[in-house]
């Protein structure tokens, strides 16, 4: 198995890694750099677990050879909120009860990130769609769905401000 | 339990307090400990459904730097997983690791290594020579004499016990006189349903981290529906006091029954762990969590007697259920399912259970949301849809008349936990969804026509609220609590209990802060492990807030006694004077004079003028124990579509009464709801897992890619999921709290075979209606029909 030198920047943090030709993006994320908000679910990117962004465009890091990773800005579950201050998202997650157990959230609330740039103006439709790659065993959807299209709201109401 | 006050937070919809950490990435579940030094297991799994393990060679594994971990490294301790029941009522037949394979995916032997890589190609390293078995898959099979035994001998309590025909468990109950009620009937009605196994697939495969102290004792992470079960199976099989074991509580992703017993990954890492002397981390890929646990399959018989006014008279249930290579408890299972069926109506009282559940070389079988109450009321419901359109009743008013309600007797966990029914959402539930739905006015399954086709169907249920009962049964049932209020006015509370995201902590924290009226954000849930608090029996029976919750309740109370007699101390009154009142705008409880609010001082100052006095800490710990199981009721109306061209059943429409007392965090509450619909829907139509036979493997390999479950673009339009809570109040509930979490996914099922039926005039009797059964259905029917027709 052959090493490999990476360059990667974290949540705004550059980061120079040695890593094997097998190694996946998650493991580096949960392993080496312990941000463990990626979570794993299944491995095989069914569940969007492990979703992070890549610039603006959300991954599943599960999926992801880490040397594939090299020169990349990833943001995960941790570096979306700034000085402790909640996004538009996670704050709607928050509050209407969008979240149970948990262990979708992190990804969940990625992918509504990446939606939510890629569209600003989403109606139900386009958002239940965007979130089919992303399993949530407890909350059955509808309070999820729900968030995404509060924080839009929200969103659209700050910019029009 | 008392009213609550005017302001409570009880009732309101809070925010829960874990979710910042949880949409920050931020919360730790057991998956996320990371340990300094830490060694990372792997499990060698059973190729097979059932072979001897002749020989084992684990050397070059070794040489690789692993440590190895086989069936003659563990003391041969026979145990049951699941430790709810009492022992007596327990059956006893596996060890921490197995000299003979029962299943494909079984734990044969085990590895930890310094990374997960070296680890997986560890186990690849070792060598086992087995002796294949022939294996059997199907419970009718296996009872056949000849048939491949998977035990010679168990155990229930300490007795032994022989096994004949792979039989683990027959349980046959009957009350009343059930050929009495069948003579008195008009008309009997008899038929056969039957229900898959299908998978937990909770978020969080099932893990532990196991981390050897300095002083001898083990630290353990794990998910896990209860802290001192763990803790207590640990100290058995490791020959370890519990005094040295430290089963850390955390949140984990999702259990819907999967951790309801220990789980087997669990007592392996802690073995690891004391071999390697250095910690271990245990985690289960995704294809291996499939062979952990799986729902109960089940097989029913219902005959019914009812007169032509509607009444029934008698029931008669006969279960089949293959649980399994190993028992997690299939004796409480057909119990809890005899009990469920029994609880619906009241069948003049004459009712018969006879119910066989069966070893089979497949993946162990163990709670999953009801516990046998999903099968059993798909087949009850169905049922009593069946009787109402033969003999032309409303399938409300049928139910209405035969329903147990308040003043009736409930068995909330088979024949030996019994209570009399307090609170009741039935009736309101039933008339008012019959008017929001105009259910009187659906139409007739044979005046629909065209290529998609909308029915309306209707299926009503409930589950237990813990398993307290007036008399103690074969069930454990009772909580702790530890209350301490600190020297600035705010509360610590520790509890063994574990939230699976239902938002049960915050519903403790809100008992607690209404108790003792201090501002919710002063109550903090502190760290808590089995070292630290006492017994909780396990979260589940969806008793986390009516029975955790009344041990907080229980203790909470005595702390404010303590806080009135202190108080009373300090300001020369006495404490049957005093009352403790939440201010908001001072952010603290205040303890003041009644009528006299004037004199006050507040809880802070109390506080502190009692350690200042050394008086000492206003604190309390103590277990309670409820004496009812009061029954949360559900009905869901659905409204289905079924397209006749490909057998595709979608929902675009629903509305779910719940009755859950009175509700703690009303969002959470209809959170619940909503997600078991999902799942419900999910186990009607999608969800199955067929095992390849010449294999014993799963079709689908254990991979996520081919187990569909519903995803949000199943789910009907966000205005056309509808939940209603039922205006009750239950009288031993704390603050009038009962459950809900089981109860949301018991009548799902029948509700939406029944609204197909309505759509298209087909009846299932099987799960799941995937579009290929449906299918063959209406062709069976074309068939039939063109056959019928003369020429």
């Amino acid at each position: 198995m052959s090493k490999h030198t990476i360059n990667l920047t974290v949540n705004g943090k550059r980061r120079t890694l040695d890593v094997q030709s097998n190694e996946l993006l998650i493991d580096v994320l949960r392993d080496r750099l312990y941000l463990t908000g990626t979570k794993y679910g299944c491995g095989i990117a069914e569940c969007g677990a492990c979703t992070v962004l890549h610039g603006d465009r959300s991954v599943m890091s599960c999926l992801v050879p880490a040397v594939a990773a090299d020169g990349w800005e990833i943001t995960t579950s941790e570096g979306l909120a700034k000085d402790g201050e909640l996004t538009p998202v996670q704050e709607s997650f928050v509050n209407l009860g969008a979240i149970q157990c948990g262990f979708c959230t992190p990804g969940m609330v990625v992918t509504s990130t990446a939606l939510l740039r890629e569209n600003p103006d989403p109606d139900e439709a386009y958002v239940k769609d965007y979130l089919r790659g992303n399993f949530c065993r407890c909350t059955g959807y509808v309070a999820i769905v729900q968030a995404v299209l509060d924080a839009a709201g929200k969103m659209k109401g700050a910019a029009a401000t | 339990m008392t009213q609550v006050s005017e302001g409570s937070y009880i009732g309101q919809n809070v925010p829960r307090s874990d979710g910042h950490a949880k949409v920050t990435g931020a919360m730790v579940y057991p998956s996320d400990v990371i340990v300094p030094g830490m060694m990372y297991g792997a499990l060698l799994r059973s190729p097979y459904p059932h072979a001897e393990i002749l020989s084992v060679d684990t050397t070059e594994a070794e040489k690789m730097g692993a440590v190895c971990l086989t069936y003659k490294d563990i003391e041969p301790i026979k145990y049951n997983e699941r430790s709810v029941s009492i022992p007596a009522a327990t059956y006893r037949d596996r060890t921490v690791l197995p000299d003979k394979a029962r299943h494909f995916g079984e734990p044969l032997m085990a590895v930890a290594a310094d990374t997960q890589e070296l680890a997986y190609r560890a186990v690849r390293a070792i060598k086992v020579e087995y002796k294949v078995l022939p294996a059997v898959f199907e419970p009718e099979e296996a009872m056949k004499d000849g048939a491949p035994q998977l035990y010679d001998k168990i155990y229930l309590g300490d007795e032994e016990v022989a096994v004949h025909n792979n039989i683990g468990v027959i349980r046959n109950i009957s009350e009343g006189d059930c050929e009495a009620g069948f003579a008195k009937a008009d008309r009997i009605f008899q038929e056969s349903f039957e229900l898959g196994r299908i998978y937990h697939n909770q978020m969080e495969t099932k893990c532990a981290v196991v981390k050897p102290e300095p002083d001898g004792s083990i630290t353990v992470w794990a998910t896990a529906q209860s802290i001192h079960a763990n803790r207590q199976l640990l100290g058995r099989v490791l020959g370890m006091p519990l005094s040295r074991i430290n089963v850390i509580k955390l949140p984990f992703g999702g259990a819907f029954g999967s951790s309801i017993q220990v789980n087997t990954v669990t007592p392996i890492c802690a073995y690891l762990a004391l071999k390697a002397g250095r910690p271990v981390k245990l985690v289960s890929a995704r294809e291996e969590d499939f062979y952990s646990h799986q729902k109960y399959p089940a097989k029913f018989t219902v005959k019914m007697g009812v007169t032509n006014d509607g009444l029934i008279t008698a029931a008669h249930v006969t279960a089949l259920v293959d649980f399994g290579a190993h028992q997690v408890q299939p004796l409480p299972f057909l119990g809890c399912t005899a009990g469920w069926f029994a609880s619906l109506y009241k069948y003049e009282g004459n009712i018969r259970f006879d119910g066989t559940a069966v070893y089979t070389n497949k993946t162990p079988c163990c709670a999953m949301q009801g516990y046998g109450n999903p099968q059993i009321n798909f087949a009850i419901e169905s049922m009593i849809d069946i009787i109402s359109n033969e003999m032309g009743f409303s399938p409300v008013d049928l139910r209405l008349k035969n329903y147990r309600g308040v003043g009736d007797e409930f068995w909330g966990q088979g024949p030996t936990i019994r209570s009399i029914i307090k609170s009741c959402g039935v009736e309101q539930s039933l008339v008012e969804g019959r008017q929001m739905t105009d259910f009187d006015h659906r139409e007739r399954p044979d005046t629909k026509t065209g290529d998609v086709r909308r029915g309306l169907g209707l299926a009503r249920g409930f589950h237990c609220s813990g398993t307290g009962g007036p008399k103690e049964g074969e069930v454990i049932d009772y909580s702790s609590a530890l209350v301490k209020i600190n020297e600035d006015g705010s509360v610590d509370l520790l509890t063994p209990v574990t939230d699976h995201g239902g938002g049960t902590w915050d519903a403790l924290r809100k008992i607690c802060a209404e108790v003792l009226q201090v501002p919710l954000d002063l109550v903090g849930l502190s760290p808590a492990g089995t070292m630290q608090i006492g017994y909780d029996v396990c979260t589940h029976a969806t008793r986390g807030v009516y029975c955790g919750g009344a041990a907080v309740y229980h203790v909470a109370m005595k702390v404010k006694e303590k806080l009135l007699e202190v108080a009373g101390r300090l300001m020369a009154e006495h404490a049957y004077n005093l009352e403790v009142v939440r201010s908001d705008g001072l952010h603290q409880g205040v303890v003041q004079v009644k009528d006299f609010p004037a004199k006050s001082m507040t809880i802070g100052d109390i506080a502190k003028q009692a350690q200042n006095m050394s008086w000492g800490t206003i604190a309390y710990t103590d277990s309670y124990r409820q004496r009812n199981c009061p029954p949360c009721f559900t009905t869901h109306f659905v409204e289905v579509e079924v397209d006749m061209r490909t057998g595709v059943i979608t929902v675009p429409k629903v509305l779910i009464f719940g009755d859950c007392g009175n509700p703690m965090n009303p969002d959470l509450v209809k959170g619940q709801l909503v997600g078991s619909f999902n799942r419900g829907f999910g186990y009607t139509v999608f969800e199955q897992l067929p095992t390849n036979e010449a294999t014993g493997e799963l079709a689908n390999k254990g991979l996520l890619v081919d187990y569909k479950t519903p995803s949000a673009m199943e789910m009907p339009p966000i205005k056309d999921v509808e939940v209603i809570l039922c205006d009750t109040y239950e009288p031993t509930g704390p603050f009038g709290a009962k459950g809900i979490g089981e109860a949301a996914l018991a009548s799902v099922q029948a509700a939406i075979s029944n609204a197909v039926y309505n759509a298209i005039g087909i009846r299932f009797h099987k799960l799941p209606l995937t579009p290929e059964a449906v299918l063959a259905a209406i062709r069976e029917r074309e068939a039939q029909s063109a056959g019928a027709t003369p020429s």
